[in-house]
């Protein structure tokens, strides 16, 4: 036997089968509990959407302990598919179990496929609004904002990866360029007390105090991320601002005559089209606080479609349009706002194809047995 | 004799049945069943006043009937003393406080009495409030036992003080907010569903428009009737107002007379007790007669069975949903399958395994489902994202079933490590045909497990756009499938010895349960339904027992 066949032989063996079920097994439960300290969210990037779990060993050090979703996964799929080259037989006894198999390969591709391409964000809009974009709040972005055209605001952003460290970040579209002098990953903010000095020497920064605090993992606790920012036209200094997520309004820098708005926002993502929130329905149970149903009323307007329409979203009904759903999420501001989840997934459509194959072939294997076991005892 | 055994079993108890269906007559002779059957809403369904009785004293006391003065009050007579005669209900020793730390603060210490009158409470009522309100800041799962136990008790005075309020005429314009339930139907408003008003609004109606509401008067005279123990009067006005009631809103009152019968006759308790008996008779079966007595059990299974089944139907006519919508209904269910699965098993094999093992799950899950039952009414209403006939007939249903299925294969192949263990008669063929009754059982339940599962994630695509989004509830049901799976390749493997196949299969057990009830006491996750830490001293007791059996089945050699 040549070397490479059996490499595949164990690749393809049932061992190694049972192996990646049982570290499943060990990553879901072990995800599961790490959920009720680290949060939904922090759980799934660092057990399940990660090639390592990472523990603390000796003096600090990040050791990786064990396999994480992508490797236990990726390692299963290559078992699937060696399994399919050299394990399993062609034959019409075995269709139900080389269907089933087949539609597994296809589930575990399409949620690697999800993990990797997917993304969330949310659409906040108060009844009579428009809005052309969704914000994703575990995602900082520094937006500086230009008004010149009354037609349409234009805008550049500085992904966080760029502002997140310390030095001068290169604006090649703007007559101006930027220092980043001092970066929070979140902070606390109040007004300045009687003597506090501020890094900040324009906007409203030298008015507000700031401490640094630990980044919170909680999903429903948005981070202030915070940066003083120094704003230079060749080598001159035009000042010293405080940008913050924390902060609500963003703040003007005057530069050669044009006024641009600086702020650190949730990252916007920008849609061909725009949707006004019409009208916004929660109903509850007679006499209780148990919501009923939540429904939004939404007016979708694509002008370079030619598509203008309302459109309903309600619980289990999203709209689906253009490679994105909205989903009604949530509701605030006594029942004036209604948020959306907005969500793009390319893979979505997998799961449905491969639950029908692997069912399917369920099904066709335990009647086979049933069959026999019938046989058997009449 | 010995052929007459299963008849002569099943008569006995089919006419305990019917005798159920008969209730006792109060004393003194107040109509108290038709005052049970009159419909009211609350917690946003139309229900008879007989199931606010009994939701509010096993909330209130944990239990559903009253002793006072050495004899048994029935819930329904307690609500009428709390509604219409409070002087004599704040004497009755009805809240059940066992904390030790609630009664120091009250100046009281424990004694064997667990239970304290309302009057007993009376003069801490402004610190109990204080120290709830203290506790209510914290969260849920950061709460220590006394927190838990005060907020507890806060909130079941306040549920004492609402019945009280609820049908109190003097202080109507106040009542109508803070009423427990609306008794009064407004059918001339031709809207669909009928809209219900409280005591408060009734009366606000009638100064507006001048039309007396004949609930307002009806429920005004029997209060009067009732103070002066004049129970003519009182089933009178009854009687009047029921059939006021029946011309008017016919459909209400109709149900919830049939839930007021239902409350009567409680199935699921009936077939709880059947449950016991054919587990205590298929086990001595296999001491002595063991033909006559393995019939007799099968054919009481198949009655409790059938009970079981009606209060299921009931459930599902009542509340117009599919029989699984909240935890108490999940217990109910999970037991109702299994116990079907089990019948089945038994016509196959004719072992008395079968209901052994199914009357084994349809106790232990009635039991759990009884105590369940003391959160509050357990036909509430669904929220918003569960609000899919859809998806709880479809996807919540394949899960439970899942549940079923792998509890029954776990608790087969507890007998198997047991009885291989314990039992000298045990011989191979037995063995073999436990084997293969439990590789069927996993067979159904990876199924089942992955339909369900699968089904759950396309729910979830649609509600809120993940397919899969790692949440405790859905890794639950991932890990129950991971492992059938897990069992069916170390089968298919063929260097996993049957008896290791076996232990495996009663860990099934652990991994259902933490999945059904660990996840709701971690109290995080969209699908949780709340902590209870009671029910977590239970679960790991079972998680533990379980271990063990798993223990005797490695350490069992090959020998045997």
């Amino acid at each position: 036997m040549s070397k490479w066949k059996w490499l595949l032989e164990c690749l393809a063996s049932i061992q190694l089968t049972l192996y990646c079920l049982a570290l499943m097994m060990v990553l879901v439960f072990w995800g599961t509990l790490a959920q009720v300290h680290m949060g939904t969210f922090a759980a799934q990037k660092e057990i399940f959407n990660s090639f390592w779990v990472y523990g603390t060993g000796l003096f600090g050090w990040r050791v990786p302990v064990f396999p994480g979703g992508l490797t236990v996964g990726a390692l299963w799929l290559v078992n699937l598919l060696a399994a399919f080259a050299v394990r399993f037989h062609f034959q019409r006894k075995d269709a139900g179990i080389l269907i089933a198999h087949f539609g597994l390969i296809l589930l575990l591709m399409g949620q690697g496929l999800t993990q990797m391409l997917a993304r969330e964000s949310q659409m906040p809009i108060e009844v009579g609004q428009s809005r052309n974009y969704s914000e994703s709040p575990l995602d900082m972005e520094m937006a500086i904002l230009t008004t010149f055209d009354p037609q349409f605001d234009e805008v550049v952003s500085i992904p966080y990866s760029m502002f997140s460290r310390e030095g001068r970040v290169r604006t090649p579209s703007l007559p101006f360029s930027l220092v980043i002098k001092r970066f929070y990953r979140n902070a606390r903010l109040g007004m300045m007390g009687p003597g506090g000095t501020s890094l900040a020497t324009q906007g409203i920064g030298p008015r507000i105090a700031i401490e640094e605090i630990p980044p919170s993992s909680s999903d429903d606790e948005i981070n202030a991320v915070s940066a003083f920012v120094e704003v230079l036209t060749g080598d001159q200094s035009l000042g010293t601002w405080l940008l913050s997520a924390g902060l609500g309004a963003p703040q003007a820098v005057q530069v050669e005559g044009r006024e641009y708005q600086l702020s650190i926002r949730p990252a916007r993502r920008y849609l061909p089209f725009s949707l006004t929130l019409k009208e916004f329905r929660h109903d509850i149970y007679p006499g209780t606080d148990i919501p009923k149903n939540f429904s939004s009323l939404v007016h979708l307007s694509h002008p370079a479609k030619q598509e203008d329409r309302d459109a309903l979203i309600y619980m289990n009904h999203p709209l689906r349009y253009e490679g994105r759903t909205f989903y009604q999420a949530s509701f605030g501001k006594n029942d004036t706002l209604s948020v959306f989840q907005v969500v793009e997934n390319p893979a979505w459509l997998t799961p449905y194809v491969s639950c029908i194959l692997v069912l399917l072939g369920l099904a066709v294997q335990f009647l086979q047995h049933l069959w026999a076991f019938v046989r058997q005892r009449s | 004799m010995k052929r007459w055994l299963p008849t002569v079993l099943v008569g006995i108890f089919a006419v305990s049945l019917l005798r159920s269906l008969r209730v006792p007559e109060a004393r003194p002779p107040f109509d108290l069943n038709g005052f049970g059957k009159l419909p009211v809403l609350q917690g946003g369904r139309v229900k008879p006043l007989d199931t606010i009785a009994r939701a509010s004293l096993l909330m209130v006391s944990g239990k559903q009937a009253l002793q006072v003065e050495d004899r048994s009050t029935r819930a329904s007579e307690w609500l009428m003393d709390v509604m219409f005669r409070p002087s004599r209900a704040d004497a009755y020793p009805v809240f059940e406080i066992d904390n030790p730390d609630v009664l120091g603060l009250m100046g009281m210490e424990q004694t064997t009495n667990r239970r304290y009158s309302f009057l007993t409470l009376q003069p801490h009522l402004g610190e109990i409030e204080s120290q709830a309100t203290r506790a209510d800041a914290i969260k849920p799962e950061r709460r220590s036992p006394y927190q838990t136990a005060i907020l507890n008790l806060q909130g079941r005075i306040t549920l004492y003080q609402k019945l009280q309020n609820t049908l109190d005429l003097e202080r109507y314009q106040f009542l109508a907010q803070v009423a427990e339930f609306y008794p009064l139907p407004l059918p001339e408003t031709g809207a669909s569903p009928t809209p219900w008003v409280s005591m408060g609004e009734g009366i606000l109606r009638q100064m507006l428009r001048g039309q007396l509401h004949p609930g307002v008067a009806a429920y005004a005279a029997m209060g009067d009737a009732y103070r002066e123990s004049e129970p003519s009067a009182f089933n009178r006005v009854l009687n009047d107002y029921r059939r006021w009631l029946n011309t008017h809103v016919p459909r209400d009152t109709s149900l919830a007379g049939y839930e007021w019968l239902f409350n009567a006759v409680e199935p699921f308790f009936q077939s709880l007790v059947m449950y016991t008996v054919v587990f205590v008779i298929v086990c001595l079966s296999w001491m002595f007669w063991p033909v006559s007595l393995t019939r007799a059990a099968f054919a009481l299974l198949i009655l409790a069975f059938a009970v079981h089944t009606v209060g299921l139907i009931s459930r599902m006519v009542l509340q117009g949903r599919p029989p699984v919508t909240n935890l108490y209904s999940s217990a109910i269910f999970v037991g109702w399958a299994a116990v079907l699965l089990g019948i089945i098993l038994e016509g196959l094999f004719r072992r008395g395994i079968g209901s052994a093992v199914a009357s084994a799950i349809g106790f232990l899950t009635l039991i759990i489902a009884h105590h369940l039952a003391a959160q509050g009414d357990t036909l509430e209403m669904m929220r918003a994202v569960l609000d899919s006939n859809f998806w709880l007939a479809t996807h919540v249903v394949c899960i439970t079933i899942g549940y079923s299925s792998t509890f029954l294969a776990g608790f087969i192949a507890v007998v198997y490590v047991l009885r291989r263990r314990f039992d000298r008669l045990w011989d191979e063929k037995s063995a073999a045909t436990l084997e293969q009754m439990v590789y069927g059982v996993v067979c159904f339940s990876t199924f089942f497990s992955f339909l369900g599962t699968i089904l759950g994630g396309i729910w979830a695509d649609q509600s809120w756009g993940r397919f899969w989004g790692w949440d405790p509830k859905e890794n639950g049901a991932l890990m129950i499938v991971l492992w059938n799976v897990l069992i069916l390749h170390a089968r298919w493997s063929g260097f996993t010895q049957p008896r290791t196949i076996m232990t495996m299969a009663v860990f099934g057990n652990v991994v259902t349960a933490l999945s059904w009830f660990g996840v709701n006491m971690l109290g995080i996750g969209l699908h949780s339904y709340g902590f209870m830490d009671k029910a977590f001293l239970w679960l790991m007791v079972f998680v533990a027992s379980q271990l063990a059996v798993m223990g005797v089945g490695v350490y069992t050699g090959r020998g045997r």
